[in-house]
């Protein structure tokens, strides 16, 4: 038994020493203050207190980033964060200011890659989804989601593949067509033993809007039109609309 | 005359500039220094906006007693007051008041099982620092969530919504211990009635940043 503890005791300071987060051989990122001063707050947000002040011509060595705050340290082993904006206007050893590159809403080039949540409804259903958008061109994107859509009769599925074209990339409120097909899966309520689950063929067009609101997300809104290909007399014709929020990288 | 007198200045200016940079060539070290000064920029830095969070607490199923509840969550911080998550748990639902008297079963004991998902909003409204005793300080956020989800139990998935509030203390830059309380509801008709039931969920989290 002790045997056993100890060796978990072992395992958990393994664990613990080969965090990255511990990492102190990273290459130095130095940095130094070019501003009257540069504030030092306890943690990363504005809610936290301010701990300590550089003052212009110090150097300040800069450790991991959380959000928009990162963590520096100075030669005496203070630590504190401090927001990206302020850092931005330190220099480094070659003179130069610091050039991070953030990804920006109007600069497609910084941002290629979305992923999003979003609530909605199909055929007056309530419905929950997860979708991932690659840009291939400032203008064109292709894109993959999963729908689940939970009524009082059946829990349908939908998987679609889609591509988007927006005409207006830069806008802040940018409007969007989008075109794509899918598999459709409807499972039957525990409750109605009459029917089996069916999985149908679908194909779809759609309109929407993002919204730019700060930093790297967005609310995005669809509205879609789907057309379910049954094996039964008729096909289905369905609309779906949705709104979430996403992230872009 | 004036001319000779010119000429000697200068030539006497000329050897005290040219002395002086060949003093300075004299100066620069024999072996210069063979270190470049390298930008800063963000490959250097180490993002952690990922959070994982493995959590076990107890959930509280209307009419079905209580359970061990346990399960995991994925957070991406969008900035210091907002973020995403999605979370993932299972639980198992006991036996109702009737069927216990009527020794009879309303749902097989695989329907008991209960596992839900939700997507989730969180906003971090007060952060702060706690204190542990003089000399150590962490800091802590007091946040609330909200989002929709599915919860899988009594045979059928059910549209849930859920709310609630927990309290995050960050005891190194990449973990932090976290405690949540949080209400899912959903519609369900297994005990009679269609209706609203609501469930409680305290749980304690260990959570690592990435």
């Amino acid at each position: 038994m002790r045997n056993w503890i100890a060796s978990l005791g072992l395992a958990l300071i393994t664990m613990v020493l080969a965090c990255p987060g511990m990492a102190e051989d990273q290459d130095l990122a130095r940095v130094q203050v070019r501003e009257p001063f540069l504030e030092w707050r306890s943690g990363p947000g504005r809610g936290y207190p301010v701990i300590h002040v550089s003052e212009r011509g110090d150097w300040v060595e800069l450790g991991i980033r959380k959000t928009q705050w990162l963590k520096l340290r100075d030669s005496k082993g203070r630590e504190g964060w401090a927001h990206i904006d302020d850092v931005l206007l330190t220099h480094d050893a070659t003179g130069n200011r610091v050039a991070f590159n953030e990804p920006r809403w109007d600069d497609m080039d910084s941002r290629r890659w979305e992923l999003g949540l979003q609530y909605g409804q199909l055929d007056s259903t309530a419905s929950n989804s997860v979708n991932g958008v690659y840009w291939m061109t400032d203008h064109l994107a292709v894109e993959l989601s999963a729908t689940q859509v939970l009524g009082a009769l059946s829990e349908t599925r939908l998987y679609n593949f889609n591509l988007t074209h927006q005409a207006f990339p830069t806008w802040r409120v940018a409007p969007f067509f989008t075109l794509g097909g899918g598999r459709v899966d409807v499972k039957p309520k525990a409750t109605l033993v009459r029917y089996n689950n069916r999985s149908d063929d679908s194909v779809h067009a759609g309109v929407g809007v993002r919204i730019y609101v700060t930093d790297r997300y967005f609310v995005r809104m669809d509205l879609k039109d789907y057309k379910i290909f049954t094996d039964r007399a008729s096909n289905e014709e369905v609309t779906e609309w949705k709104i979430g929020l996403s992230v872009f990288f | 005359m004036e001319n000779r007198t010119q000429r000697i200045l200068l030539t006497l200016l000329l050897l005290v500039s040219g002395g002086t940079t060949l003093a300075a060539e004299r100066m620069l070290p024999l072996i210069p220094p063979d270190v470049k000064p390298e930008p800063v920029d963000e490959s250097l830095i180490d993002t952690e906006n990922f959070e994982f969070t493995a959590f076990a607490g107890l959930l509280s199923i209307e009419d079905f007693e209580s359970s061990v509840l346990y399960g995991g969550r994925l957070t991406y911080h969008l900035s210091e007051d907002l973020f995403i998550e999605g979370s993932y748990g299972m639980a198992e639902g006991g036996k109702t008041s009737f069927e216990k008297l009527a020794l009879a079963e309303l749902i097989s004991d695989s329907d008991r099982d209960y596992t839900y998902y939700s997507a989730n909003v969180g906003w971090n409204v007060f952060p702060g620092e706690a204190f542990i005793g003089r000399r150590y300080a962490v800091n802590t956020n007091f946040y609330l969530t909200a989002g929709v989800g599915s919860t899988d139990f009594a045979g059928d998935s059910r549209f849930t919504v859920n709310f609630g509030a927990g309290f995050q203390a960050l005891m190194f830059d990449f973990m932090a211990l976290h405690f949540n309380v949080r209400e899912h509801m959903f519609d369900i008709d297994v005990v009679g009635e269609k209706k609203t039931s609501i469930n409680t969920e305290v749980s304690l989290g260990v959570s690592v940043f990435f």
